[in-house]
C-alpha cells in the first residue's frame, strides 16, 4: 500500500514538475522599450528591458508615455502602443510535434500583430482576445485598438 | 462619410455637426481591428467574431468596428492609423531573418560556402539589440530515421559551437533538430540531396 502511495506520489511530482517546466519556457523577448513599461507575472511585476524574456501568463504593460516590443519564437512580432494592456494566454510551438498554439488577450489599448510560424503552419490556432470580440488570424499583419471594458 | 470633409458641403452648420459626429465616431472612441499589408506588400486575412457575428477582412487597411454590425467594414485613412497606431507600429522590432548554411554529405562539417557566409551571420547578431538565436539541424534522407536525427542535432551543436562567443548567454540560443523529417527540396527516401543538408539560423 505504501508502495502504491510513493508511486502515486512520484506520478504526482513528475507531472508537476513537467508542467513548472512547460510553464517557465521562454517564449520570446522583449526586443524595444520606449518610456514606461512593464512585464507582470505571479512573481510580481519588473520594469520591461530589451532582453528580457517572456513567459506564458505574462502581463505586458505601457504607460501613457510606453511602448513595447516582442519578438516570439516562432517569428510572431507584437508591439504595443501607449496605455496598452497585453496578456499571453497560450503559447505552444514545437513543430515537430505539431504542437501550436498562440492565444493572447489585448485587454485594453494598440496592438500593432506581425504573424509568424505558427499562424503559417496552423491559422486556426492563433487568436487575440479584447473586451468586444476575438480576432482570427489568417495570416500576416494586423492593428487592433481596444478600449478596456 | 469622411469624404465631404472637403466638399462645400461643410459650410452649411447643420453638415457641420454631422460630420464632427462621423469624424468623432471613427475617431479616438472606438474599438476597431485593420488588416494591414506587409512591407513587401504580402496581404493576409483576418476574422473578426463579436456578439454580432463575423466579418472576414481581406483588403488592405479594411476595418470593423468592434462593437458595431457585423460584416460592415471600413476604409481606415493612413492618416488615422498614424494617429491610432503610429506608436505601436515604431514599437515593432525587426523582422527575424534566417540564414541557410550547408553541409557535407553524411558529416557535420560545413561546406566552404557556407563556412563564408558566417562573418555575415555574426554581424547580424551584433546589430541587433537584445539579438537572441535559434539554430535548427536537418538532414536529407540518406541512411535510417535514427541515424539522421543524431546527425541533424550534431549539425546544429557544431553550429551553435560557432557563435558561442557572440552570443554567450545560454538562454538566448534555442538548438533544435529536426533530422529527415523536415526537408526542404521533397525528395524520396535515401535520397541525396545538399540542400537538405542544412542548418537554419534565424537571428531575431
Amino acid at each position: 500500500m505504501i508502495k502504491i502511495c510513493i508511486t502515486m506520489l512520484a506520478l504526482a511530482l513528475s507531472l508537476l514538475s513537467v508542467d513548472v517546466w512547460a510553464e517557465s519556457d521562454v517564449l520570446g523577448f522583449v526586443k524595444i522599450v520606449e518610456g514606461e513599461a512593464s512585464i507582470t507575472a505571479e512573481q510580481g511585476t519588473v520594469p520591461a528591458r530589451p532582453g528580457l524574456p517572456v513567459y506564458m501568463g505574462n502581463l505586458l504593460k505601457t504607460a501613457e508615455n510606453g511602448r513595447l516590443g516582442v519578438t516570439f519564437k516562432d517569428n510572431t512580432i507584437m508591439s504595443l502602443g501607449p496605455d496598452t494592456e497585453l496578456r499571453i494566454d497560450e503559447y505552444l510551438f514545437a513543430p515537430a510535434q505539431s504542437e501550436l498554439k498562440l492565444a493572447a488577450s489585448l485587454l485594453k489599448g494598440t496592438l500593432h500583430y506581425i504573424s509568424g510560424v505558427i499562424a503559417k503552419l496552423k491559422p486556426e490556432a492563433v487568436s487575440v482576445k479584447t473586451p468586444a470580440g476575438i480576432i482570427g488570424v489568417r495570416g500576416t499583419r494586423f492593428l487592433a485598438k481596444a478600449e478596456a471594458e | 462619410m469622411l469624404k465631404t470633409k472637403n466638399s462645400t458641403l461643410a459650410c452649411s452648420p447643420a453638415r457641420a455637426i454631422l460630420l464632427l459626429l462621423a469624424l468623432g465616431l471613427s475617431g479616438c472612441s472606438q474599438s476597431y481591428v485593420v488588416l494591414l499589408a506587409e512591407d513587401d506588400g504580402s496581404l493576409g486575412k483576418v476574422e473578426v467574431t463579436t456578439p454580432q457575428g463575423t466579418t472576414l477582412l481581406e483588403n488592405n487597411r479594411d476595418a470593423v468596428n468592434l462593437e458595431g454590425e457585423a460584416g460592415k467594414t471600413f476604409l481606415v485613412s493612413e492618416q488615422q492609423i498614424k494617429e491610432d497606431f503610429g506608436a505601436a507600429i515604431a514599437a515593432s522590432p525587426e523582422k527575424p531573418r534566417s540564414f541557410y548554411l550547408y553541409f557535407e554529405g553524411g558529416t557535420a562539417t560545413l561546406t566552404a560556402e557556407s563556412m563564408a557566409d558566417i562573418p555575415e551571420i555574426i554581424a547580424e547578431i551584433k546589430r541587433r539589440p537584445a539579438a537572441d538565436i535559434s539554430i535548427i539541424g536537418h538532414t536529407d534522407t540518406i541512411g535510417d530515421e535514427q541515424t539522421n536525427a543524431s546527425l541533424s542535432l550534431e549539425r546544429a551543436k557544431s553550429v551553435a559551437a560557432i557563435f558561442t562567443e557572440v552570443m554567450p548567454d545560454a538562454g538566448k540560443v534555442t538548438v533544435d533538430s529536426h533530422g529527415e523529417k523536415n526537408l526542404l527540396i521533397a525528395t524520396p527516401d535515401n535520397t541525396d540531396e545538399p540542400k537538405n543538408r542544412r542548418v537554419e539560423v534565424t537571428v531575431r
